[in-house]
């Protein structure tokens, strides 16, 4: 089963900068949620703490009703790094498999997943050997290998162009329905996250705080089509009002 | 005018005639180039010896003509290779402790980083006292012993090995550890196989410096305090003025060197994630 996320009072200093501002959310099982704000605004430190990456200055997470440290040791964590953390003298298809020799647990089969990601055919080639996007549709391979029940996702899909960035993000979708995990998603494309997401917190400039958590009123999953509906287009401009409205670019 | 067949078929055979022509050519041109690097800089070094026999006029006890030292280790051969085994054996011997104390310290400093703050300084102490004086006290506490001999070649050569080995243990990709700390891997399974294959680039080159230079410091010390080995060899030639035995080892010692040296970086560059990187499908 899934677990959920509870952030309480959340906070994070860097030296003197305060990175995020006391951040409260709860994330429920199975319940796929986006961050979105602007750069530096503390989005990818929230996720780290939930990785037990980085610790808060006060506050804290609990994934379940442990903290992260008892998720990342119970191997519930998967956790997808915006630059790619493949070791660059395996082949893709011994990364994919190396994250289940570690966790000890056979998630996806890592010609299957390979090839899910579009994948066939370089399964046996080098990060080198690779293009950019591709390495990182290993990183994502490789991350999820152990089909872990928590999904803490940093920028997934930045490296990727569109084309491939919709398909994956399709493959998650349906994935998703089949065995839920919860999700949570840093992104800066907002269109991705109120199609990918339940709910959607954006977060305002440095230091992050949390401005309003959009609610994606239509249920899991979305397909291509969802793009010309009416929800799509309000709460996508809903988001884009208030990341422009408060000055805070989203880049 | 070239003339231009116009049959497709015809224009493909003379492609084809032609290129074998370019493929002899090519190889004639790496033959050359084969020849050009072994020749060229033996013939320089020949030069510059027998340049400097002529101008600068010195005995031949002090600077012989190559002939005859070529001769020299020829005829002297059962001596001199009694007596290089002696200095491999100190080499060798040195040059595997040098390892297992550079590596050992670097891995020990990484598990325990207080280790760090407290031998490090014993380390560069030892690193920066003259070797003379650390061979005063070895000879005279050991006397000319193996034991004597392979510490000197110890204390030359962990150094590079525990600086390069520290430095390629620190230079694993941030990423990849949050990634095995996350998977909750073991300190075992990161260092084996995230930490020590990025420092294995690092290892290597530290092997190639102290690799030759065991060689190098065996006979130096051997010259010091020894009589076995070519620095002892040395040693004795000089006394007897006998130049062209002084020439004989120097040879011998710089072909072990480079040897070694080639060696290494031959092993090295197979063991190295980096090149097999390269060979791009």
């Amino acid at each position: 089963m899934s677990e959920p996320i509870s952030i309480r009072g959340v906070t994070r200093r860097f030296g003197r900068t305060l990175a995020l501002d006391t951040v409260d959310l709860e994330v429920a099982a199975g319940e796929f949620v986006a961050l979105v704000g602007p750069s530096g605004c503390g989005k990818t430190t929230l996720l780290r703490i939930a990785a037990d990456l980085v610790a808060p200055t006060t506050g804290e997470v609990r994934i379940g009703d442990a903290p992260p440290a008892q998720a990342r040791r119970s191997r519930l964590l998967g956790f997808v790094s915006q630059r790619p953390a493949v070791l660059p003298w395996k082949r893709a298809v011994d990364d994919v498999a190396f994250t289940q020799r570690i966790t000890g647990r056979r998630g996806f089969a890592p010609a299957d997943l390979l090839r899910d990601f579009g994948l066939k055919g370089h399964e046996e080639k080098r990060p080198a050997q690779l293009s950019g996007g591709m390495v990182q549709r290993v990183n994502i391979a490789s991350a999820i290998a152990h089909d872990p029940q928590v999904l803490l996702m940093d920028e997934p899909f930045a490296a990727l162009d569109e084309m491939k960035r919709e398909e994956i993000g399709d493959w998650f979708a349906t994935e998703l329905q089949v065995r839920p995990k919860t999700v949570l998603f840093v992104t800066h494309h907002i269109d991705e996250a109120v199609i990918l997401a339940d709910r959607i917190v954006v977060f305002s400039a440095a230091p992050g705080r949390i401005l309003e958590v959009v609610q994606v009123r239509r249920p899991r999953p979305r397909g291509p089509e969802f793009r010309q509906d009416s929800v799509f287009v309000e709460t996508a401009a809903h988001i884009r009002g208030l990341l422009f409205a408060r000055g805070g670019v989203p880049a | 005018m070239i003339e231009v067949p116009s049959d497709p078929t015809q224009q493909a055979a003379t492609a084809l005639a032609a290129e074998p022509a370019i493929r002899r050519e090519d190889g004639a041109r790496r033959a050359l180039g084969l020849v050009l690097r072994i020749v060229a800089p033996l013939a320089s070094i020949l030069a510059l010896w027998y340049l400097a026999i002529y101008f600068s006029a010195l005995p031949a006890f002090v600077i012989p003509r190559p002939e005859r030292v070529l001769q020299t280790l020829v005829n002297d051969r059962s001596f001199i290779t009694v007596h290089l085994v002696e200095t491999l054996k100190v080499a060798t011997i040195g040059f595997i402790l040098s390892n297992v104390v550079g590596i050992g310290l670097a891995v020990l400093f990484l598990a325990f980083p207080i280790g760090r703050q407290i031998i490090m300084p014993a380390a560069i102490t030892l690193r920066n006292m003259p070797y003379v004086a650390l061979v005063t006290v070895l000879v005279l506490a050991f006397g000319d012993s193996l034991g004597s001999k392979v510490t000197i070649v110890v204390l030359a050569g962990f150094f590079p090995v525990l600086v390069n080995t520290s430095r390629g243990l620190q230079a694993a990709d941030p990423v990849a550890l949050d990634r095995m700390r996350v998977l909750n891997a073991s300190w075992l399974e990161t260092f084996l196989h995230v930490r020590l294959p990025y420092a294995l680039p690092f290892i290597v080159s530290a092997q190639e410096i102290t690799g030759s230079g065991s060689i190098i410091v065996a006979i130096a010390a051997e010259w010091m305090i020894s009589s076995t080995g070519l620095g002892y060899i040395i040693n004795r030639a000089m006394q007897q003025y006998r130049g062209d035995q002084v020439y004989a080892v120097a040879f011998l010692a710089a072909l072990l060197s480079f040897g070694v040296y080639a060696l290494v970086h031959f092993i090295g560059e197979r063991l190295n994630w980096q090149s097999a990187q390269t060979d791009r499908a």
